[in-house]
């Protein structure tokens, strides 16, 4: 253990990073679902079609590969908007942590598309039409209706979507940000012990996935309270 | 036409594909009037009210309600909803709401009520139907007759001048329907316009002012319970009474 002396709060600040990249991600994520899975049961043909589009795309292209698209590709537009002003401008990117949370909330969120969309189709279509009957609104019923009875089916895929993304943070380190994985190959530099600094975020990893299962759980007992009888 | 009519339906025609499930209906209900609408299944009965509260579009004919038409427009359907209260045969309640949330939500976002006055409508609806003790309870909680006399009280808060009742008690337990039906007993003697879809012919027999036969997409028959169940006129109604009241 005195080799990992030194590295500790190194692993520590990793650590925050992906936690903040994970809570930032997945807000995102729920919103990219949401908007897939209501554009896909809309009406709409285009906005079916686009999001058939974007479910196509990042669901079937390797995750490290969008990531490195996002990042360069947002660069490359960047770097040239830029040029157009000061042609002394060789490279201007997106922050790393930006890019990489919103490239795995595209990828996690055509995931949480197809699910949201499945739980929104499962919803009893009584409880809508009561809704609409009573006068409701479209995103009345939406908000207070559709949203509440669907997250509960929607939950226990949700899961995986979340600990899907809380485990491609790691890939974020390709563009180098300094999260566990990018701490331990630093370390590893200067060690020459891959195993135990690789161990260690893998420790790390387990921990996190570890408190959104027992999130998850705990959101599904509360979830299934009206489900349970009084006897 | 009367001038107190506050559904009219003119030569209302409705097709889901090719299936013709509405033919010419004419129908005039006026304020305060209750109405049982009967018939076999797949005559249209159910397609015919919830035309009256749009949850179907019909594609021919008028349906005027409370003096407004029924179109497109979103705004008046809301608003026509809101003055329409409807009770559904799987009662369709908010399975994540408790039964006082439950009864609040319409009022407090359609309405506009304040919190503490949607509660006191609930709750004073709860008593009415008789059970306030399950206020605090979950829809599952409570037994299908529990659940129906929640989704009427429901409805109730809304205030609406027309209540529309399709098939209430056909999903529920026999010993639960009279619970039921002696509650749309109570509103029909306070006055209020109701049509209701259902085979329970004594409560046809008791509280209706007029009963309605439709087969195959058409009112055959309409009259006052006393005539329509001793004097049937035509061959269909007929025959559909001998067969639901012969045992």
């Amino acid at each position: 253990m005195d080799i990992l002396v030194g590295w500790w709060d190194d692993y520590f600040w990793g650590s925050v990073v992906v936690a903040q990249v994970f809570v930032c991600s997945l807000i995102l994520m729920i919103i990219f679902g949401l908007i897939g899975a209501a554009a896909k049961l809309s009406d709409n043909f285009i906005a079916q079609k686009l999001a058939n589009g974007y479910t196509i795309v990042f669901r079937g292209t390797p995750e490290i590969l969008v990531i490195l698209l996002l990042y360069f590709g947002s660069a490359i537009a960047l770097t040239s908007i830029a040029q157009i002003f000061n042609p002394d401008i060789k490279f201007l990117d997106v922050p790393p942590f930006w890019a990489g949370t919103i490239a795995i909330a595209l990828i996690v969120g055509s995931y949480a598309t197809e699910t949201f969309r499945g739980a929104f189709l499962g919803v009893n279509p009584g409880s809508i039409e009561a809704a609409r009957a009573l006068g409701m609104s479209n995103l009345q019923t939406f908000i207070y209706v559709r949203v509440p009875e669907m997250w509960r089916l929607a939950l226990p895929a949700f899961g995986n979507h979340m600990l899907s993304l809380v485990k491609d943070t790691a890939l974020i380190s390709i563009i180098g940000l300094n999260e566990t994985l990018f701490v331990a190959k630093q370390a590893i530099g200067t060690t020459g012990e891959p195993f135990i600094m690789y161990i260690v975020v893998g420790l790390i990893y387990l921990g996190f996935s570890t408190i959104i299962t027992l999130s998850v759980m705990g959101l599904e007992r509360f979830g299934q309270r009206h489900l349970v009888s009084s006897q | 036409m009367t001038s107190n009519a506050v559904i009219q339906m003119k030569n209302v025609g409705k097709s889901f594909g090719t299936f013709q499930a509405l033919k010419g209906i004419n129908l005039e209900v006026a304020k305060g009037e209750r109405i049982v609408v009967c018939g076999p299944s797949g005559s249209g009965k159910s397609t015919m009210i919830r035309c009256i509260n749009r949850l179907e579009k019909h594609d021919e004919g008028k349906i005027i309600i409370d003096g407004k038409e029924l179109t497109d427009q979103v705004d008046d359907i809301n608003a026509v909803r809101r003055e329409v209260g409807m009770v559904f045969q799987s009662f369709n309640l908010f399975p994540h709401m408790t039964i006082l949330k439950n009864l609040m939500l319409a009022q407090r976002l359609v309405r506009k009520t304040s919190k503490a006055e949607a509660r006191d409508t609930a709750m004073q609806l709860l008593e009415r139907v008789k059970i306030p003790e399950q206020a605090d309870k979950y829809p599952i909680q409570l037994s299908g007759g529990q659940q129906q006399r929640v989704a009427i009280a429901r409805t109730l808060c809304m205030k609406p001048k027309i209540i529309l009742f399709d098939e209430p008690t056909s999903a529920l337990d026999p010993e639960m329907i009279n619970e039921v039906l002696e509650v749309m007993t109570d509103l029909a003697r306070y006055g209020m316009t109701m049509i209701c879809v259902t085979h329970e012919m004594g409560f046809a027999r008791s509280v209706a002012d007029r009963v309605i036969f439709m087969d195959a997409g058409e009112i055959v028959e309409e009259a006052e319970p006393k005539a329509f169940f001793s004097n049937p006129k035509n061959d269909r109604t007929k025959k559909f009474l001998s067969q639901i009241l012969s045992h």
